[in-house]
């Protein structure tokens, strides 16, 4: 198993330089009509979702060796800074994203970074799997002692053995058992591995119409200061 | 004159289109590029650290021991995350990070720097 990942983080390197420089290559093109245009954007956005979750992965690889540092981290601002950075991806794709905060706890403890990346990997996902002109959800609000960050997509519903994999709290690895149509389920994989290095917890519920995301992150004990 | 230091030939070739109609030389490891630095001296240089060969911070350590060389500009677009660290010391006017770096990026230090 540990070689496995081992494999799939080699790879991810790998691929790292080729997919920045093709990047490059899509954003040289100059004086462009409109439709070729159309298509030079679709290929930078592409390879940007790439590089992007070839990052993700390089970070597994460091997580056994502890570099990420847990601290009180405003979850609001994550998500703003998410939906800010995926604005133009949601627009491009013709979907509406909602927002809804309703946590009193503002601080949970968690790695800035990792956090982000779990919550871009689920509205990445939202964003795939829902439809023109139907909004996908963030919520941020209060479960017990717990934040939740929750996304919530209108798309095919998640199998029920990968449901019931990430009810169990832990992706094992990117196999084709935490496969919705047309992906391998590395962003899953990846919010499974940051989540757990958090102590937080992923989970799934699934709905007729799609299904909701979420992750449970502990309250800093800063939280009250605030 | 502008350097640009890359070792991967396509990467060079995109910044090298970033920089329009200033003349540029090409060098894809440190070496060649140290040899460079006995001509005409560049108005700025725009590098990466992992080159083939000895890397971006050997050729930096070679250009600040000269006094003519240590005053030209450099700009480090790199796939490492080296925006945080603090590279004033080696004569560093920026850092670009190559995952989401634009030529607009590029020419911004071409137009303050070499024109």
């Amino acid at each position: 198993m540990e070689e496995e990942v081992n494999n799939i983080l080699l790879v991810a390197a790998e691929l790292k330089s080729p997919l920045a420089t093709l990047r490059q290559m899509a954003l040289s093109f100059d004086n462009l009509d409109s439709n070729n245009e159309s298509l030079r954007d679709d290929m930078v956005v592409v390879s940007d979702r790439a590089i992007r979750q070839v990052n993700d992965l390089m970070k597994i690889g460091k997580l056994n060796e502890r570099l990420f540092e847990m601290e009180p981290v405003a979850v609001r601002g994550v998500c703003d800074e998410v939906t800010r950075e995926l604005q133009y991806l949601f627009h491009f794709n013709k979907r509406d994203l909602f927002i809804r905060y309703s946590n009193r706890a503002r601080l949970v403890t968690a790695n800035y970074e990792l956090l982000k990346s779990i919550i871009y990997n689920y509205l990445l996902n939202a964003v795939y799997y829902t439809g023109d002109g139907v909004k996908s959800e963030l919520v941020v609000k209060d479960i017990r002692d717990k934040v939740r960050v929750l996304v919530r997509d209108f798309g095919p519903a998640l199998p029920v053995d990968v449901w019931r994999e990430m009810k169990r709290g832990f992706v094992e690895k990117p196999t084709s058992i935490a496969m919705r149509p047309g992906t391998g389920g590395l962003g899953l994989y990846i919010a499974s591995r940051f989540s757990r290095y958090m102590g937080a917890e992923i989970g799934a519920v699934r709905h007729r119409d799609g299904t909701s995301f979420y992750v449970d992150l502990t309250v800093s004990k800063q939280a009250r200061l605030f | 004159m502008i350097f640009v230091i890359d070792s991967n030939v396509e990467m060079a070739d995109c910044i090298v289109r970033a920089c329009e109609n200033n003349e540029v030389r090409i060098f894809h490891n440190a070496i060649e590029a140290m040899q460079g630095l006995s001509g005409e001296l560049p108005e700025l240089i725009f590098m990466d650290v992992m080159l083939t060969g000895p890397d971006g911070f050997s050729f930096l350590n070679e250009l600040i021991s000269y006094e003519d060389t240590s005053k030209v500009p450099v700009v480090v677009a790199s796939a490492l995350d080296l925006e945080k660290y603090n590279l004033d010391i080696y004569g560093v006017v920026g850092v670009l990070n190559k995952d989401t770096m634009k030529p607009e990026d590029v020419r911004k230090y071409v137009t303050k720097y070499a024109q």
